[in-house]
């Protein structure tokens, strides 16, 4: 089976650090990669490592990039390589979204991915308040 | 099941769940019945949305041809503690 990759792309040393706490998780994550971009890197060095990384992952299904933030420059220069059915970026990474993206173990198209990995993303940001609040609690509600 | 290990289901030891749950031709539901919420066994976020802490109470169920087997062996990770006793 053909498993989608997975690209995680940060400033400074979140990427890798969410990469590491997803392993210390679920175990080796072999598919997925962690860029940290140094706030005073060069643009053109950051691209080279992101396309190596990309490379590395996508075999043949494709790859997911996982940026920190909306209109930050990871997301910026990760947003260069978008090209729809072969490099899908979702923004505002948690390790909700790490840990889902190495765990995921059927086939699914990476547009399909993506979307269930910006859902979950969103699923996973909770008033905990309320959710450990028996009488309250409705997951769906 | 009661939880009776210090941090409850946590992130390890619900992926310690996962990999059980994984090994067998079974379909493992955890829930909590207090709060109406059931977790698919094969999938640690779901697992860790049951917020089961410590002396919680949670149902563990199994349908499918291993399914005594996967009822017996996630029973005996929350029987032990996950190993954290």
């Amino acid at each position: 089976m053909s498993k989608v990759g997975g690209v995680i792309i940060s400033h400074g040393q979140l990427a890798t650090e969410l990469l590491s706490a997803a392993e210390a998780v679920v175990g080796d994550i072999n598919q997925i990669r962690a860029v940290s971009i140094g706030w005073h890197d060069d643009v053109e060095a950051a691209k080279g490592e992101i396309q190596h990384a990309i490379a590395e992952v996508s075999l043949g299904a494709g790859a997911l990039l996982l940026t920190d933030m909306f209109g930050g420059t990871p997301t910026n220069i990760a947003a260069m390589f978008f090209k729809e059915g072969e490099v899908e970026i979702v923004t505002g990474v948690n390790l909700p979204m790490v840990i889902k993206l190495a765990s995921l173990n059927r086939e699914i198209t990476l547009t399909e991915l993506a979307k269930e990995v910006e859902q979950q993303g969103k699923d996973a940001i909770t008033r905990a308040g309320v959710l450990l609040e028996p009488q309250k609690l409705r997951k769906d509600a | 099941m009661t939880l009776i290990n210090e941090l409850g289901l946590h992130a390890r030891a619900a992926a310690q769940v996962v990999r059980e749950a994984a090994k067998y031709d079974a379909r493992v539901t955890i829930s909590r019945e207090d709060r109406d919420v059931h977790a698919d066994a094969r999938s640690i976020l779901d697992i860790l949305y049951l917020a089961a802490g410590l002396g919680k109470e949670v149902l563990i169920q199994a349908e499918g041809a291993d399914a005594d087997a996967a009822l017996s062996s996630i029973s005996d990770l929350f029987a032990r503690g996950f190993g954290e006793l």
